[in-house]
């Protein structure tokens, strides 16, 4: 019993935090391979954004919550005016092409943020502090927050794609844009708005995980490898898929971490990736063809 | 005739200017080189090391310098990495020409500099790294430390812990130079005087979340968990633990340079009875110390702390170079071994001359409201241990658990 609460139920608690969060991110990373049918490489910038329009926010606001509100929209019009100005163009090419665009705008995106902030690490503080005591340990309660917070964003997302009708043309565009032009839908419209709300995502899971692992230029490129992991796992382009896998990894992660350094976790990670890939080639719910 | 005594004036006031300027401006210099990390994870030490450095300097060259040549100071930033601190290192003695390097803040970093100072034949002060191998594998004739290094810290911290305030040990530490040396240090002087390691881990430099090896440490319920971090790794590893009810549930103990005094005040509660080496407190009483930081303050308007090192180191080299009586490195090296000096932050002092480590007395200290308060004074020849030059410190260490039931 004791195991249980003082060792199992925090790393539990662990993994479904950093599940939820990891969620958001991979969430917007999925939708825009199923648009464009590339990785954006630039997704963890986006994420980085989201962090750094924060930090821009509560300079000028004093208030975390207006920043939540805030900086993702602002992320959200950088992601419309990328989109537009550099990644429209590239629709008609292979897509080795968008892959080569959002690999250089990650660069800029990075080298900008340095250029304006610095490369020192910078802290938002958690807008709430203290901890709870949660059957019989403590836990914090920012990080009780952060998974009430990304578990409702994951239900408010899922109620759009399967309850309206925006939500329901984004998955006809993603499965097949050329039907849904032909149905007189302006796809044009669909693509920029999707990936506005990709990068307000990102920047929404950059901010809410600002408190707890710091605000750096770096930061996106550290967590948008395992995101990658999470889309691939997930099945490329499956939105339902992606979630499933973000809690799986989150949970592997904090769970490998009582028998293992969680230096070393990475590579069991990448083991369960590459276990998958064999067996599944598709991932947990991917579509047929995709990787195969 | 008064145009005439007008211009007759202005050519003598000129002739004496000219005359005696080059006289004041010509003065003799001799540089000096600061090393260490200015900013990132350990910004504080650098920036402390360079203070120290200011203060001795101007304390210096107000007496006429060193040998009759004034004292002028370049300070370098290795962005806490191997690879940078040698470049500097390099530039610093071929461009600048100094005959003294004092640094760096990172282990790993004094370690590559001292390859550097060794092959450059150059007086290397080391006054903020710990790790083992620089009096052991890595020490040179031109390399000296009155930094305790991870041996003499594990050696004045194990027999406390055991005695007052536990049997079973978790050591975690920063998975670099400095954290490794420390970890392995303290396991062993802790396994020799009959103390239970029920586990260990790193996590890497500049680790933003440490709750990954929360689980691990819970699960192995130590009685004191003893931490081996600097810097802002130290800020935020002891939030993280607070937040999650650590710091009440373990005693916690941990490294000299854990933490500054001055980021003390900031989590004092989660610090609260953290009980750590240290060389300095401004809240220690010992008139040297007390001495020390009223001229400390008067300067830089804050309370001293690892700044004191940097301050004696200067203060060792000016009267090797004195008793030398040149900038020789090889004579100067050999006039530092065995030399004393008396009015260091705690007093007189004395290079040992097998290793070049200064032997030094420390405290022990007990965080109450913020601030390091002494519990404990060790003296120095009880904690240096005996010469290991050229022996390799890992020699028959493991870091396997030797649980006992």
């Amino acid at each position: 019993m004791d195991y249980l609460v003082a060792v199992l139920l925090p790393q539990l608690l662990h993994g479904l935090v950093f599940g939820a969060a990891l969620g958001l991110l991979a969430l917007g990373l999925t939708v825009i391979f199923g648009l464009l049918g590339v990785m954006n490489f630039a997704h963890g910038e986006l994420y980085m954004f989201g962090a750094y329009a924060g930090i821009a926010v509560i300079g000028v606001t004093q208030s975390f919550w207006v920043a939540l509100v805030v900086a993702p929209l602002l992320v959200g019009v950088i992601g419309a005016v990328t989109e537009v100005a550099t990644l429209r163009p590239l629709y008609r090419r292979e897509p080795l092409y968008g892959l080569i665009l959002t690999f250089g705008l990650a660069l800029v995106f990075r080298e900008a943020v340095r250029q304006i902030w610095g490369g020192d690490m910078r802290r938002i503080l958690p807008p709430i502090t203290g901890s709870t005591p949660l059957l019989g340990m403590t836990y914090p309660n920012y990080r009780l927050f952060l998974l009430g917070a990304s578990s409702v964003l994951l239900l408010a997302i899922w109620l759009f794609f399967t309850r309206t009708r925006a939500g329901i043309v984004v998955r006809a565009a993603v499965q097949d844009a050329e039907m849904l032009d032909g149905l007189g839908v302006d796809v044009r419209r669909v693509f920029t708005l999707t990936f506005a709300g990709s990068a307000a995502l990102a920047a929404l899971a950059g901010l809410l995980l600002a408190p707890v692992f710091t605000v750096y230029p770096q930061m996106g490129v550290e967590m948008i490898l395992l995101a990658f992991i999470v889309v691939i796992l997930g099945g490329m382009g499956s939105m339902g898929g992606s979630v499933i896998a973000a809690f799986v990894i989150g949970l592997a992660q904090s769970l490998f971490s009582l028998w293992m350094n969680p230096q070393r976790v990475a590579i069991a990670i990448f083991g369960i990736m590459i276990v998958v890939l064999v067996v599944r080639p598709r991932g947990f719910f991917g579509r047929e063809g995709v990787l195969e | 005739m008064k145009r005439v005594t007008w211009l007759a004036l202005l050519v003598a006031v000129a002739l004496v200017v000219s005359l005696t300027a080059p006289a004041i401006s010509q003065q003799k210099v001799v540089k000096i080189g600061d090393l260490g990390s200015k900013v990132g994870v350990f910004e504080g030490y650098g920036k402390y090391q360079t203070m120290g450095i200011q203060l001795a300097v101007e304390e210096i060259n107000a007496k006429g310098g060193v040998l009759g040549h004034r004292i002028e100071v370049i300070s370098e930033d290795d962005d806490t990495k191997p690879a940078p601190a040698i470049r500097k290192a390099e530039k610093l003695i071929l461009q600048d020409g100094v005959k003294l390097l004092i640094g760096a803040v990172s282990s790993g970093s004094t370690l590559a500099m001292m390859d550097v100072t060794k092959k450059h034949k150059t007086i290397h002060w080391n006054s903020v790294s710990c790790a083992e191998f620089m009096r052991t594998t890595k020490f040179h004739k031109y390399y000296f430390s009155n930094q305790p290094d991870s041996r003499q810290q594990a050696n004045g911290l194990a027999k406390y812990i055991l005695d007052k305030m536990g049997k079973k040990t978790y050591i975690f530490y920063t998975d670099y130079a400095m954290g490794q040396s420390d970890a392995r240090q303290f396991k062993t002087a802790l396994e020799k005087l009959g103390g239970e390691v029920v586990g260990v881990a790193g996590a890497p430099l500049d680790t933003k979340d440490f709750s990954p090896w929360f689980g691990a440490i819970n699960q192995s319920n130590p009685d004191v968990l003893f931490l081996a971090f600097a810097g802002t790794d130290s800020l935020r590893l002891m939030t993280q633990l607070h937040s999650f009810g650590m710091t009440k549930k373990y005693k916690l103990a941990g490294i000299d340079c854990f933490l500054l005094q001055q980021d003390l005040q900031a989590i004092a509660e989660p610090m609260e009875g953290f009980v750590q080496l240290n060389h300095f407190s401004a809240y220690n009483p010992d008139p040297n110390m007390q001495a020390f930081n009223q001229k400390f303050k008067k300067k830089f308007n804050v309370d001293a702390n690892i700044a004191a090192g940097a301050y004696d180191a200067v203060y060792f080299w000016k009267a090797a170079v004195e008793k030398a009586g040149n900038f020789d490195p090889d004579q100067v090296s050999a006039a530092h071994e065995g030399l004393c000096i008396d009015n260091t932050h705690i007093g007189r002092q004395c290079i040992r001359k097998e290793d070049h480590q200064v032997v030094m007395d420390m405290h022990l200290y007990r965080v109450e409201k913020g601030k390091n308060l002494p519990i404990a004074r060790i003296d120095g020849k009880d904690a240096i241990g005996e010469p290991l030059v050229g022996q390799d410190p890992l020699k028959g260490f493991t870091w396997e658990i030797k649980k006992k039931n």
